[in-house]
């Protein structure tokens, strides 16, 4: 293949992501990933629970953090949150289609947390939620 | 260009040192750092971090008669928490157990990775150092527990020289309006005249081992997620002659940091829905000036390479464990180390460089870090052209097209 012909290749596959990446409905159908950024109080985070009506899970960003955190409504109306940080060598784990995976050493973690593919062993570490009327309170300290 | 380029380095460095000195201390922040938050104790008090990964292997080549058993590779992972936003990773590498007084043809000690990492935010960071590049499924995730089959996809071993490590910068990051993750990274290029007949562009690779800087290569990433799919582009463009100018124009070669440039694209898609998961691969490389390396250096290096590969799999314990799994796996491969030659005899086609290789096997993973593996490998290759038989029969045995390899192995990963 002559360079010319390969360029023009490259091009229309950028061309053809870009446009994918445009399909906004496509954006409904992954994970969750917009980032609820919120402020930290009393080492509490408080998310409205309407954020929860679309989407049964939603990624939080603790003010000043550099790890992330997922909120989740499981089947029995209970909410979870887990620390998006690989239990392997603490770097950011992040969203995937059934799960979370870290980049760095290819960790997998299923929506709950548990350790899907070494190396990390031990699970995502889980805060403790209270829901307290329209909101849930994240334990920080938990 | 060749004025623009070292100043672009120096400001991406010079940005990076700012990056390092301009990180402000947030509420949040400082409590953590005074070991206030108990939720990041953990990582103040366990600073260092010591991990690894390994495999040893059984292999039987039924058409040479052969049997061997190696441990693979141990390789230790050291990971070093700085300060929040900084940290220090790396992988240092035993191939084949035994390196003896510093010299060995099969054995190899060998830093697979070593870089700096500097957290921006929460989605986005630098790395600086030997790292291995986004470029296919393996060469950034290659744990034997990750992968199925005692060896690596061929593909990604001879097409794609995992694990392809050099020396350089990279930025990444994930969006936080759609499930997209990017890269970029900027590294020292292949040395060309190391490229060797029979496993494509794998001997140029630098390996962070007195890399040559006089040419760069660039790379990039998209990755996206779509329900239980995930999908990515990569591409690689880089320069493959390290001689200074005076050197390359005597032999008639284009030096410079992208002088008689190799161009990869590569796409793959992974997808995964309760047992069952499957991923498939394509890549394919172009040379355009490698006749010229092949009058200089009598590499019989190809102007274009190819390669992809399907596999299937399925977890028998899904339902029955969460924690074990015992998954069987079927994976088809074709490639092609010379699908394009270089004109006017300067490129000599040779069969056996096309292939196909079908691995059907199962491993078995009493936890996500330990696997046990055993495969079968039905291989086939075009037919050896007669002008590149050094040593012909009966001197040496005919030329197998088709062959056989059973593998059997253990990998581990902490």
């Amino acid at each position: 293949m002559e360079r010319r012909k390969f360029l023009q290749a490259g091009y229309k596959a950028c061309l053809f992501l870009g446009a994918g990446l445009c399909i906004s409905e496509l954006t409904a159908c992954g994970p969750a990933t917009q980032i609820l950024h919120l402020p930290v109080s009393d080492n509490t985070v408080r998310v409205p629970v309407n954020a929860f009506a679309k989407q049964p899970m939603q990624i939080i960003r603790p003010e000043g953090w550099l790890y992330d955190i997922a909120v989740r409504k499981t089947n029995n109306h209970q909410y979870e949150a887990l620390f998006l940080q690989c239990t392997h060598q603490k770097n950011q784990v992040i969203s995937e289609g059934n799960g979370f995976v870290c980049p760095l050493h290819g960790s997998r973690y299923s929506l709950d947390g548990q350790v899907r593919k070494g190396p990390a062993e031990m699970s995502l570490k889980k805060f403790t939620v209270h829901e307290d009327s329209d909101e849930l309170i994240i334990e920080l300290k938990s | 260009m060749k004025q623009a380029l070292p100043l672009g380095l120096i400001l991406l460095f010079f940005n990076l040192s700012i990056e390092a000195q301009n990180f402000t201390t947030t509420n949040a922040q400082r409590l953590i750092q005074s070991g206030e938050d108990s939720l990041l104790m953990g990582s103040n008090i366990q600073k260092t971090v010591v991990s690894g990964y390994g495999s040893a292997a059984f292999q039987r080549n039924f058409d040479q008669q052969q049997s061997t058993v190696t441990l693979e590779r141990a390789v230790i992972f050291v990971g070093h928490q700085f300060s929040q936003k900084i940290s220090f990773f790396s992988e240092l590498e035993i191939e084949n157990a035994k390196v003896e007084g510093g010299v060995s043809n099969v054995a190899e000690i060998a830093m697979e990775q070593a870089f700096l990492k500097f957290n921006v935010n929460a989605h986005q960071y630098f790395i600086a150092g030997l790292f291995t590049p986004r470029i296919g499924i393996l060469n950034e995730n290659h744990l034997p527990t990750n992968f199925n089959g005692v060896e690596r996809p061929i593909v990604e071993t001879l097409i794609i020289p995992a694990t392809w490590r050099e020396l350089g910068v990279g930025f990444y990051g994930n969006s936080e309006k759609i499930p997209l993750n990017y890269s970029f990274a900027l590294m020292n290029g292949l040395e060309g005249a190391n490229f060797e007949h029979g496993s494509g562009i794998r001997g140029g690779r630098a390996e962070g081992n007195l890399a040559s800087a006089n040419n760069i290569a660039v790379t990039a990433a998209v990755q996206y997620y779509w329900k239980n799919f995930k999908f990515q582009i990569s591409g690689y463009s880089g320069g493959t002659v390290t001689l200074a100018p005076k050197s390359a124009d005597s032999l008639g070669l284009n030096s410079g940091a992208f002088g008689t440039p190799i161009y990869l694209g590569e796409a793959d898609a992974q997808y995964e829905y309760n047992a069952w998961s499957a991923k498939a691969l394509g890549v394919y490389i172009s040379y355009p000036e490698a006749g010229k390396m092949n009058t200089v250096y009598g590499n019989n290096t190809a102007t274009a390479m190819f390669g992809a590969y399907a596999e299937l799999a399925y977890n028998w314990l899904f339902k029955k464990s969460t924690k074990a799994s015992l998954i069987s796996f079927a994976r088809f491969e074709a490639l092609n180390m010379n699908s394009g030659i270089a004109a006017n005899g300067e490129g000599i086609y040779d069969g056996t460089e096309k292939q196909t290789q079908l691995i059907m096997g199962f491993g078995y993973l009493p936890l996500p870090n330990v696997v046990i593996k055993a495969d079968v490998r039905l291989m086939h290759t075009g037919p050896q052209n007669p002008e590149l038989v050094v040593n012909p029969a009966p001197n040496a045995l005919p030329y197998q097209q088709y062959n056989q390899f059973l593998n059997v192995g253990i990998g581990y990963s902490f």
